[in-house]
């Protein structure tokens, strides 16, 4: 027999099962109800029965919603992509699973759900809704960045700012589409395509919307590869594609230490609502360059930042619970998340074009790496990289993306600060 | 006022948002342009005081391209990695006569059940 027509029968075939387990159990559901219904005492049978039907009450089968079926259908898919193409696997694993484990029918009331103060979950996931795991995500990335490509060349740093646009064109999005100050600006933290600070800003902003935006910004971080190169093609003509970038100059060890001394210094001083993510990406940076805290920055860009993406992957997977999560709000986020990469990633590009005519010989930049200002470091860069290659395979583009890939990261923080110093 | 269907706040959000994202990086770029020129005012008045003459030679040579660097670092592992005790150079394969040995035997390898 064909495989496919197997495949569609074992599907019938348990299809079926189920079907039958609800109907012989809701049977006998109300054959353990008739003699309590005529008040005659319950005998072992009945008690039996009821037992039984006591236990089906608690089970998933009997809890079971259709739109939690669709949820673990998505955790499903994005275990699929991580494993298949390889999109952002510690990420989309650890949610993908959170999404199973979240959508799994339950009974309220036994501190089971994330939801539900008391429960296991809970208590993991206020670290997602009082926003301490993203600073820690945060101190991991600067412990395991090499800001070293944006020293070198730093004007590629206002590409970083140039993509922020996709965060507040976004906003404004957000707005038309009629969500409050307040959530438009959690919404439009999408396009800062950072993971932490969209959740972090949302769960300052709209806590109730969180689960959709850190899912919608994870989902499309994973999806750059997909996203950016036909944006990239369609804006920046093959001749500009073709520009090769002079090699980054080497820079001293001072350099490297004072970049995060001063980095927090300006930054903060300008946005200080930025300080938890920023303060500590530049103190793992810290850690890092200063050549004396080697046992610290291994720790925080391997273990530490290990334990909290699996802490943070799975609660912010299981925070999609289907009755909370799938409503016309979360739909409009998808929508305006998948914009915001697209403006984001235009923003960068055309950015670098406008660059180009006042930069000459030289200097010039290959306008493909304003594509990498949007942060999602470090696939966007690749992506860049990739173009590159496809472009002319001895153009590596790699370092020269990596600086307005690391801006983008700073210039996202900022922006999150400054959202919420608006709005809050 | 609204415009397009978002109200004046939002726009000014958006506008003064974005400038203030480019302010905050603008100040790094200027800074950190400034940054190496800073740091070689002091390595100029040390070498001023010395030796004006070399100065001038090595301002060229103050930044190395990637490939310079590549290249010396090779250079160095090499250098320190390669280095072993003196040898005569003369390679020599002795002959054995006893070319039997029980450790060598393929009888010892393998499992011998009876049949």
């Amino acid at each position: 027999m064909n495989s496919k027509y197997r495949k569609s029968i074992i599907a019938l075939v348990a299809v079926a099962i189920l079907l039958t387990f609800q109907s012989v159990f809701g049977w006998m559901d109300a054959w353990a109800m008739e003699p309590a219904s005529g008040g005659d005492a319950v005998g072992p049978l009945g008690a039996t029965l009821h037992g039984l039907q006591s236990f089906w009450s608690f089970t998933g089968f009997a809890n079971f919603d259709i739109r939690n079926l669709m949820m673990i259908f998505v955790g499903l898919f994005f275990i699929f992509l991580a494993i298949k193409y390889d999109y952002e696997p510690l990420l989309l694993v650890p949610i993908g699973f959170g999404v199973i484990i979240g959508n799994i029918p339950f009974v309220d009331g036994y501190k089971i759900g994330i939801y539900e103060q008391g429960s296991v979950m809970n208590y993991l996931y206020f670290g997602v809704t009082q926003g301490i795991y993203p600073p820690l995500i945060f101190l991991g990335i600067g412990a395991m960045t090499d800001f070293s490509s944006l020293i070198s060349n730093p004007k590629l740093m206002i590409l970083g700012a140039a993509a922020q646009i996709g965060i507040f064109a976004t906003f404004l999005g957000a707005s038309a589409l009629g969500f409050t100050p307040q959530e438009s600006g959690a919404i439009g933290i999408i396009g800062g395509a950072d993971g932490p600070t969209a959740i972090f800003l949302s769960s300052k902003l709209a806590p109730h919307l969180m689960g959709a935006i850190a899912i919608a910004a994870y989902s499309y971080m994973a999806l750059v590869p997909v996203i950016q190169p036909p944006i990239i093609r369609l804006i920046i003509p093959k001749k500009e594609r073709l520009i090769k970038m002079k090699p980054p100059r080497a820079v001293s060890k001072t350099e490297k230490i004072l970049f995060p001394i001063i980095g927090v210094l300006l930054t903060l001083f300008i946005s200080p609502s930025a300080l938890p993510l920023l303060g500590m990406l530049f103190f793992g940076n810290l850690l890092k360059e200063s050549g004396v805290t080697e046992r610290l920055a291994d720790t925080s860009r391997n273990a530490l930042i290990n334990i909290i993406t699996i802490l943070l992957g799975i609660t912010v997977g299981a925070s999609t619970q289907a009755d909370v999560f799938l409503t016309w709000d979360s739909l409009k986020i998808f929508g305006l998340g998948a914009l915001s990469f697209m403006v984001a990633t235009a923003g960068g590009l055309v950015f670098a074009r406008v660059m180009n005519l006042f930069l000459k010989g030289d200097n010039k930049i290959n306008p493909m790496i304003g594509a990498a200002g949007v942060s999602a470091v470090p696939d966007s860069a690749r992506v860049v990289q990739v173009e590159g290659l496809k472009n002319d395979p001895s153009n590596h583009l790699l370092m020269h993306a990596m600086a307005p890939n690391v801006s983008g990261v700073i210039g996202s923080a900022v922006g999150a600060g400054i959202l919420l110093s608006f709005l809050m | 006022m609204v415009l397009l269907l978002v109200d004046s706040q939002a726009w000014i959000i958006t506008i003064v948002g974005w400038l203030i994202v480019f302010a905050a990086l603008i100040v790094l770029v200027i800074v950190f342009n400034n940054v190496p020129r800073i740091m070689n005012i002091n390595f100029k008045k040390k070498a001023k005081t010395n030796q004006t003459q070399q100065l001038s030679d090595s301002d060229d040579k103050k930044y190395l391209s990637g490939d310079e660097t590549a290249a010396i670092a090779m250079a160095l592992h090499l250098f320190f990695e390669e280095q072993h005790d003196e040898e005569s150079n003369i390679i020599t394969i002795k002959r054995i006569e006893r070319r039997y040995s029980p450790w060598s035997s393929k009888i010892y390898g393998v499992r011998n059940f009876p049949r």
